[in-house]
């Protein structure tokens, strides 16, 4: 058996127009430079996406990528997926699962794919070799029908996929890329650009072995982190939450605080009846299945299966509800059936859609329909109010979004483009960032998740800086925070409602999410004291490499990678005023709680502490040539000046 | 006696055996709480209570909300309780 070392790492070109392929080794420093996975293909995707390239032709080019600690217990499974969206922001997003192990026991740790295919194909990749196959006999299936199809097709249970859905086949807004069932990742329209190429999915199975370089030194930094994450040892308060009911808890914890986006996010409470009906605990009594964890998760709740034995959905399987569902087919559409919620999710999964597209999409519908700016002449007759009067309508509706008939067609725009076509003031009730549909985490009582949010260069994307909040502040001492180079108040910074400390908080969270994402791992995995001290996963990542990295440039690792992801979206015309919390959060306050909204005293001086702190332009938010410089980023200076973007010294 | 409504979230559940009930009590205080339905729910104080500390337990929170008050993160279990107070715990 071929075993391989985890300091270099390779990557397989693909140009579907060409139908040629090559495997390359990436620059010997780039393991030092990057790590791995998303700071790879941060790298790449500026590298090779100019700027100006059209997001849905063949010039776009798609990255899979895996990283040093993939295969390793300590990577999760996790991939990073990018490319150009075809909002024209960067489009990155990690999924789990068990292909990115698989890939690289097939001798490849990134896919980069341009082109577009004359005809429907897919990509077998094997132990290092790679095939373009027909797919014409796939396109056009659901997902779960082409995971089976391609089972039968390549026998091989170990064979691995990611593919996707009717819905980016037809190029409808923000469809993600599938794989597990139930897995996607790259939401922020990744699925569309495989669709744009014709690329249906992409099979891979390897036999290759990893070794990592100081075993020894693995398993003593392994079982670091596991006392930080196991039941009976972690000291942070949703570790039991987490890993054993999973996050669809969030339901009753949420309404009470004003947490909850209710009817659009006009409310941010709930009733509490209401919460218990779609929490984890109906869910686990009644339709769980099988608990399915990605790629050495030591968390088995994270992800289920289940079945709806009998009722009107009798028969219906799905997988996975976490906290985004609850929220985006529960609160946001004012939806108690929890039934109906795992119908609608597991009908996106099956489509290939984005279910915060979905769900946002139809709260502005529904809001649009009760003020009279749509009426049943535009939504093929149904009535979309909130409360779901019409759950067979919603069912049916689901599907014509994916196949964009009718009124589907409009909705599978996304919201923002939607609502640009209604007019009529809708774009009240939109909301988006940079284009892209919210998640289910509220703004205006966590002011670093509304400028989390507001900043992110893929649109809203909770992944950026998730948890949300520094650990208990009685874990780490000032002294020991200054030694890790944290230069935070956790005092002021856990203070959800005031704005002190909020931009370098959110710095210092995109920064070392961007590490863990980077190796890579699972940012639902930072707890206890992980998103601060960052020492368990450095030392970790020098035991598999063996390149012996110093702490300082494991940390600067994921300071590069966001200041590649802010330049791909400058050189594209992103600036300040594109980032910011949708009207909304920005014009209405909390009812009920007093909450204020973000208002530009409250929200503007976050956004020049952020902006200062990654040394950045406060004007432009261009990065200023002494921080790219410092992050050995001179191509990108000479970039922008080719371009006639000004950048400060 | 002050009336109180218990929330249980999550694996809390699997001591209570319920998601949320009506309580009575003679408590002034989250710690005299949480001692009594350890008389009721056996683990339920080793669950929330450091024994060497006498402090919350790292992983575990408990939410409490006075009579239409907006709920606060009990950080002091010392913490008074009113009648018609709600209590989550998790």
């Amino acid at each position: 058996m071929t075993v391989r070392n985890n300091s270099s790492q390779t990557i397989l070109w693909i140009d579907l127009s060409l139908r040629k392929t090559r495997l390359e080794t990436l620059p010997s420093d780039w393991t030092g430079k990057y790590l791995g996975c998303r700071g790879v293909t941060a790298r790449l995707l500026f590298d090779e996406v100019p700027a100006g390239t059209d997001p849905l032709g063949p010039d776009n080019v798609l990255f899979f990528g895996t990283g040093p600690l993939d295969g390793l217990p300590v990577g999760m499974g996790r991939i990073s997926i990018a490319c150009k969206s075809p909002r024209g922001t960067v489009a990155e997003g990690s999924s789990g699962g068990f292909f990115g192990p698989e890939l690289r026991r097939a001798g490849v740790d990134y896919v980069a794919i341009r082109g577009q295919a004359e005809k429907p194909v897919y990509l077998y990749i094997q132990d290092g070799k790679v095939e373009i196959r027909d797919a014409r006999h796939l396109w056009g299936l659901m997902t779960d029908e082409v995971d089976a199809a391609l089972r039968r097709e390549l026998v091989d249970p170990d064979t691995q996929f990611r593919y996707i859905g009717p819905a980016a086949e037809n190029l409808v807004h923000a469809s993600p890329i599938f794989g597990n069932l139930n897995a996607s990742g790259g939401r922020a329209g990744c699925g569309q650009v495989m669709g744009s190429k014709r690329l249906k999915a992409i099979a891979v199975r390897g036999t290759s072995g990893i070794r990592v370089a100081d075993y020894d030194g693995f398993v003593q930094a392994y079982k670091v982190l596991r006392q930080r994450l196991d039941l009976a040892t972690s000291r942070d308060m949703w570790t039991p939450v987490w890993s054993t009911y999973g996050a669809p808890v969030l339901a009753r914890l949420f309404p009470d605080l004003g947490n909850l986006m209710t009817r659009n996010a006009q409310e941010m409470s709930w009733d509490y009846d209401k919460a218990m009906r779609i929490s984890s605990e109906p869910y686990l009594d009644r339709y769980v299945t099988k608990a399915k964890a990605c790629w050495c998760c030591p968390w088995p709740a994270c992800q289920k299966l289940h079945r709806i034995e009998s009722g009107r959905y009798a028969g219906f399987k799905g997988g996975n509800y976490w906290a985004a569902q609850p929220v985006v087919f529960g609160s946001l559409i004012d939806n108690d059936d929890l039934e109906l919620l795992l119908v609608l999710s597991g009908l996106c999964n099956r489509h290939g859609l984005d279910v915060f597209h979905v769900g946002y999409t139809l709260a502005w519908a529904m809001e649009c329909f009760e003020n009279g700016l749509l009426t049943t002449a535009d939504t093929d007759g149904l009535e979309l109010r909130f409360g779901c009067p019409d759950k067979d309508g919603l069912i049916d509706l689901v599907g014509k979004i994916a196949r964009r008939e009718g009124f589907g067609n409009l909705l599978a725009l996304g919201c923002a483009e939607a609502s640009k076509i209604v007019g009529q003031g809708s774009e009240r009730f939109c909301l988006t960032v940079k284009g892209q549909e919210l998640e289910g985490i509220p703004q205006r009582n966590l002011y670093m998740v509304a400028l989390g949010i507001a900043v992110s260069e893929v649109g809203p994307d909770h992944t950026r800086w998730y948890p949300p909040y520094p650990c208990n502040p009685s874990l780490i001492s000032k002294e020991e925070l200054a030694d890790l180079g944290v230069d935070l108040d956790l005092r002021l910074a856990f203070q959800g409602r005031n704005p002190e400390q909020k931009g370098r908080l959110l710095r210092w969270f995109t920064i070392s999410r961007a590490v863990v994402e980077s190796m890579p791992s699972c940012v639902f995995l930072v707890r206890d004291t992980l998103g601060l001290d960052m020492r368990p996963w450095w030392n970790l990542f020098n035991a598999a490499t063996g390149i012996g990295l110093e702490y300082e440039a494991f940390i600067t690792a994921g300071e590069r990678l966001m200041n590649l992801d802010r330049a791909f979206n400058i050189r594209e015309g992103y600036r300040r005023a594109d980032d910011r919390p949708p009207t909304r959060m920005a014009t209405e306050d909390v009812p009920g709680f007093g909450y204020p909204r973000l208002a530009p005293e409250i929200f503007e001086p976050m956004l020049d502490e952020y902006y200062e702190a990654n040394g950045w332009s406060v004007t432009t938010s261009i990065p200023t040539a002494g921080k790219l410089q410092a992050l050995g980023l001179d191509d990108v200076i000479g970039q922008f000046s080719a371009l006639g973007i000004e950048v400060e010294a | 006696m002050k009336n109180l409504e218990l929330r249980y979230v999550a694996h809390v559940t699997a001591l209570s055996g319920c998601l949320v009930e009506s309580h009575q009590t003679r408590a002034s205080s989250i710690r005299d709480l949480v001692k009594e339905l350890d008389g009721r729910y056996r683990g339920f104080q080793e669950l929330f209570v450091n024994p060497e500390t006498g402090s919350l337990n790292l992983n575990a929170m408990i939410y409490y909300s006075a009579p239409n008050e907006v709920p606060i993160t009990v950080v002091d279990l010392d913490q008074p309780i009113v009648d018609g107070g709600t209590l989550t715990f998790w």
